[in-house]
């Protein structure tokens, strides 16, 4: 069925698009086509609080920590989901169980940054240069990756929906920055009858420049612009019975899952998600987090469920800076800790389990007695999936100055 | 050797003669080459047009004539001596009051809410932050901004508009334009971010104080103004780079008072009745965490001086931090705990007499600098060398014949070509260690080089959007009323100014800027632009054309093709579009929307509209792009 989807394009636009074309005579890939798998990261800005999303209620030292935000599967109101008899699942991320029990969401605790850094700013830099000790590492994680992956370029090959490029991707590789994708199209505010003509005047001067860079991209952007057809955009309809949040993050995804359906080459895709900082009364079965939570599972689910058959090609992984303090504050939330936990979800993954090195929460255990300490390093995972599902095997490069073990997590 | 190669070589001596012969002043003033474009083949027209391209924001109509009436080479001697009159800028500039703040006046003006809270906390007035109904937010709210009120601060979002605003207008009309383009890429080279928000505060004075009086002059001196700047180090977390490892602070743990109030502290976290149990257990569990960080020692090098290959190793980055240590900000929030600590302890002067260092907004921590002896490159420095150590070292980095070659690639990457010969770069170098840094003797080679002219050259760098941006409005003389609408399209275009989040600042080069999402985007702003539906952005497209109607559009693209790209073969382009255009009954189409807008002024509108379509066009156009 998908590669009709070439024969549409071949027909509608007098011609294969030029990047496609190159693609194609790439002796690398077979078909330009050929499903390449997408990995699509989620960054929860602000730390999101791991022993409240998978909390570790079996540990007594728990319901001392946290007196007040202890929550457990006893529980009648608001049930927690329990995962493993161990941890269990806040029950506003409830939509996640299925897939956990179907075994295609993995769930991976005590993650984060061997850098100990409790500052949001250094801790996400780290995290997305995937360098935790050096700042100064021009690229991120994500668009080496998508150069390690060695297939030619779509200019939807790596696409981030946020309005400024995130650090994440910043690098060598081409990305796309773009909140809206009905953004990409050329726009005549002024006077929409000639916005025709202004693409086709460009399109002529593009074509004409003597400039190589400019003639080559100009030729791909009007491709591109033509493959992603604005109408397509505005009256897309997900799968039946999805309805996605009307949130950042489900409007992102959405967005994404247009992508992905539009066989256009993306490879990774990333979106963001806010308010994880709970400092304030972060509630339990209900309040700031039980709402963030929601959405945050529900888009995701929304997402997953949307891609549909797509779904063998998909693997969503979430991050988060680090994690939040085990014992609660005087204000009824959790300060700026260590580990958190992350989500990885997809038909790759070895799914339904926690995977986790955490000793336990008494006092002797924790990072300056204080935080859930780092027992697993982020880059053990963002490794794994890379490795695994984008058919990456050079760690080195992916990951400089690491060379600690992939963490067993995805079916092989 | 062949003549022209002993030419060459003639040619770099005397310059070097002149560099050493001279002091700067005298120097600039009596060294009065000939630009060789005439060898490259330029017409003097050409050559002034390349001039503006590279050394300024974009000409502006008619900017060739005056440069060729003052002289290439005078013309370019001004620029660096950045004393041209603004007074039509300071006009512009006179309602952005945080340029005449210290940079305590802006901590004191523009506190984060974090400082907020603090304070307020501190003064006993309650915030209530207990419920998150939509209600309780609300309250929560308006209790930020009663305090706001009453102490008289104003949001940090108004710091952050003034800082991108005051950039933009100074691009787009300062007579000194060399200044304003070198302080553009001084900061990209010591970028800092506002990404953290650490270096919201201190960014403004950052680029004002340390980088734009420094940006024509020395380099060692930008070295030590961006090293000693609060911006700098909390961007580059030095004011976390700590020892112990001095006698004040052996003397601080032995002294039995201090002793006892870390034990009286220690009781007081672990007790948890304790109103702060929690809050000490932080701050003694961070003050344990405490020591060395090297993120600045490694950047001055890899990114400041050295380069990356400059021939230092990890043991160089670690020792130059031990050399850094102490080196950090002076507290200026007022009532904030830092300030009254020093207050307490006696104040300034009692610092001074301990061993610190204050240095306006800079303080040199004597009780947290390590003593120890260090060895960094081939500089050893003896034991309790104090503050002046560090100095020292960013003496010796600044004038490393690595760091030469290094800032002198560096700036013939943005001024030259995005891939410049070794040639030109040892002759930068040369002149960079000869005067010790002097960055106008730099650029003076460069712009004397033959490289600088060559054909191949000409046309060949891609701007960034932000010159894309203020390019276009010195092109047809635009007045910006609203600058920060240029700041959300740069963003969109891909260059989200003073927010670059790694130290690496943007890369400079074509590969970086161009991509399909930002070309999109840079059309759209050319129509954006030229129709004026970019708000608080206004044209008069006529009076480029002293107000004459072109008669056709084909006269139109002819007219304001030479005038937007002047000294540049516009033909070709213009041949490929009058097919278009007729094709499509252009102006048939734009004429019927206006018509029924508005009938009383359908004429001017018509041409107006058709003029704008077509400066559009040529703003978007590849040939706009380059510069």
């Amino acid at each position: 069925m998908r590669n009709s989807a070439m024969a549409l394009f071949a027909a509608g636009f007098g011609g294969v698009p030029n990047f496609i074309a190159r693609a194609a005579s790439n002796k690398k890939i077979i078909a330009p086509y050929k499903k390449n798998k997408v990995l699509v990261c989620i960054f929860q800005r602000g730390a999101m609080d791991g022993l409240m999303a998978v909390s570790p209620y079996a540990d007594a030292s728990l319901k001392t920590l946290r007196p007040t935000l202890y929550m457990s599967p006893a529980e009648t109101e608001g049930k927690m989901f329990d995962l493993d008899g161990h941890f269990g699942l806040h029950p506003s991320l409830a939509a996640f169980a299925p897939m956990f029990t179907e075994k295609r969401m993995a769930i991976v605790h005590g993650v984060g940054s061997p850098n100990n850094t409790r500052s949001h700013f250094d801790a996400q830099d780290y995290m997305e240069s995937g360098t935790p000790f050096n700042k100064g590492t021009a690229s991120g994680w994500l668009n080496r990756a998508v150069g390690l992956t060695g297939h030619e370029a779509s200019p939807f090959r790596a696409v981030s929906l946020t309005s400024a490029m995130p650090r994440i991707l910043y690098g060598d590789n081409e990305a796309l920055a773009i909140n809206n994708l009905q953004d990409f199209a050329i726009q005549n505010r002024a006077n929409a009858g000639t916005a025709n003509i202004a693409g086709k005047s460009f399109e002529e001067l593009y074509d004409a420049t003597s400039s190589d860079i400019l003639n080559k991209t100009g030729k791909e952007s009007f491709e591109a612009m033509k493959m992603l057809n604005v109408n397509n955009l505005k009256n897309y309809k997900p799968a039946a019975d999805v309805v996605y949040p009307n949130s950042a993050l489900g409007n992102s995804l959405k967005q994404i899952a247009v992508l992905i359906k539009m066989d256009v080459g993306l490879e990774v895709a990333f979106a963001e998600s806010g308010g994880w900082d709970t400092h304030f009364n972060q509630g339990t079965t209900n309040g700031l987090l039980a709402n963030n939570f929601k959405d945050f599972s529900n888009s995701i689910t929304a997402f997953w469920k949307d891609l549909n058959n797509y779904q063998d090609d998909v693997t969503v992984m979430t991050m988060t800076e680090f994690g939040r303090t085990a014992f609660q504050n005087g204000t009824g939330g959790t300060d700026h800790g260590r580990a958190s936990c992350l989500f990885v979800l997809g038909n790759d993954v070895q799914g339904g389990k926690v995977y986790h090195n955490i000793k336990s929460l008494a006092r002797e255990d924790l990072e300056d007695k204080r935080d859930l300490p780092v027992s697993t390093d982020f880059r053990s995972v963002f490794s794994a999936v890379a490795n695994n599902h984008l058919n990456i095997h050079d760690n080195k490069s992916l990951f400089p100055e690491w060379d600690e073990n992939v963490l067993q997590m995805m079916r092989t | 050797m062949n003549f022209k190669r002993m030419g060459k070589c003639f040619f770099v001596s005397i310059i070097l003669f002149a560099l050493s012969a001279f002091t700067q002043k005298t120097f600039v003033e009596k060294y009065k080459p000939k630009f060789p474009y005439k060898k490259a083949g330029l017409t003097k027209r050409e050559a002034a047009a390349h001039l503006l391209n590279r050394f300024t924001f974009g000409p502006t109509p008619n900017q060739i004539d005056e440069v060729l009436e003052i002289g290439l080479e005078k013309w370019f001697n001004q620029q660096l001596t950045e004393t041209l009159d603004d007074s039509d800028l300071q006009k512009r500039l006179v309602n952005y009051d945080v340029l005449s703040m210290s940079t305590e006046q802006i901590v004191n003006t523009f506190p984060n809410q974090g400082q907020i809270i603090a304070l307020a906390k501190s003064n006993n007035i309650i915030l209530k932050n207990t419920d998150t109904t939509a209600k309780g937010k609300e309250e929560y709210k308006e209790q930020l901004k009663q305090i706001m009120q009453q102490y008289g601060y104003k949001p940090v979002a108004e710091l952050e508009r003034q800082l991108i605003n005051q950039k933009i207008l100074r691009a787009a009309y300062s007579n000194n334009q060399l200044q304003e383009v070198m302080t553009d890429f001084w900061f990209n080279h010591f970028n800092v971010s506002l990404t953290k928000p650490q270096c919201l505060q201190y960014t403004f004075t950052y680029e004002r104080d340390a980088i734009r009086p420094n940006a024509l002059g020395n380099f060692s001196k930008i070295l030590l103004t961006t090293a000693k700047h609060p911006a700098m180090l909390e961007y580059l977390d030095n004011t976390l780079s700590v020892s112990t490892n001095n006698p004040l602070s052996q003397k601080q743990n032995n002294n039995p008072a201090a002793k006892l109030l870390q034990q009286k502290l220690t009781d007081m976290a672990n007790d948890s009745s304790q109103k702060n149990s929690a809050f000490l257990k932080q701050m003694l569990d961070a003050k344990k965490t405490q020591g060395l960080n090297e993120n600045y020692a490694r950047e001055i090098m890899e990114l400041h001086t050295l380069g990356v290959d400059g021939g230092y190793t990890q043991n160089d980055v670690t020792q130059l931090a031990r050399a850094l240590t102490g080196w950090s900000a002076m507290p200026l929030l007022r009532d904030g705990a830092a300030k009254k600590l020093i207050d307490k302890a006696g104040g300034v002067e009692k610092l001074r007499e301990r061993g610190f260092i204050v240095d306006s907004i800079f303080l040199f921590r004597a009780d947290k600098h390590d003593e120890g002896e260090k060895i960094i490159l081939t500089q050893t420095l003896p034991a309790n060398g104090g503050y002046a150590e560090g100095e020292k070292m960013i003496e010796f980095l600044a004038t490393h014949p690595s760091t030469a070659k290094f800032i002198s690639k560096k700036l013939a990457t943005r001024f030259v070509s995005d891939h410049p010969s070794d040639d030109l770069i040892n002759k930068m170098a040369a002149a960079f260690l000869k005067t010790k840094g002097n960055i106008k003797s730099v650029l003076i080679v460069m712009v004397n080089s033959d490289e600088f002219w060559k054909a191949d050259v000409l046309r060949e760098k891609i701007k960034s959007p932000f010159e894309l941006a203020i390019s276009s409005v010195r092109a047809t003389k635009a007045e910006v009323q609203q600058p920060f609408q240029l700041f959300l399209w740069c963003t969109k275009m891909g260059q989200k100014f003073y927010y670059y989040q790694a130290p690496t600042g943007f890369p400079d080069k074509a590969s970086y800027w161009i991509n399909s999402g930002s070309l999109l985007n840079r059309m759209n702003f050319g129509l954006a632009f030229a129709t004026e539906k970019i708000p608080g952005i206004k044209l008069n497209l006529s009076a480029l054309n002293n107000n004459q109607e072109p008669e056709s559009i084909e006269a139109a693209l002819n007219i304001y093709s030479n005038t937007l790209l002047p000294e540049r073969d516009n033909s070709k382009n213009i041949q490929r579009l009058i097919p278009l255009i007729n094709d499509n009954n252009l102006e048939k189409k734009i004429n019927n929307v206006t018509a029924v807008k508005n009938d009383m002024v359908l004429n001017d509108k018509k041409n107006n509209n058709m003029i704008a379509q077509v400066v559009g066009v040529i703003i978007g156009s590849p040939e706009f792009q380059r510069k």
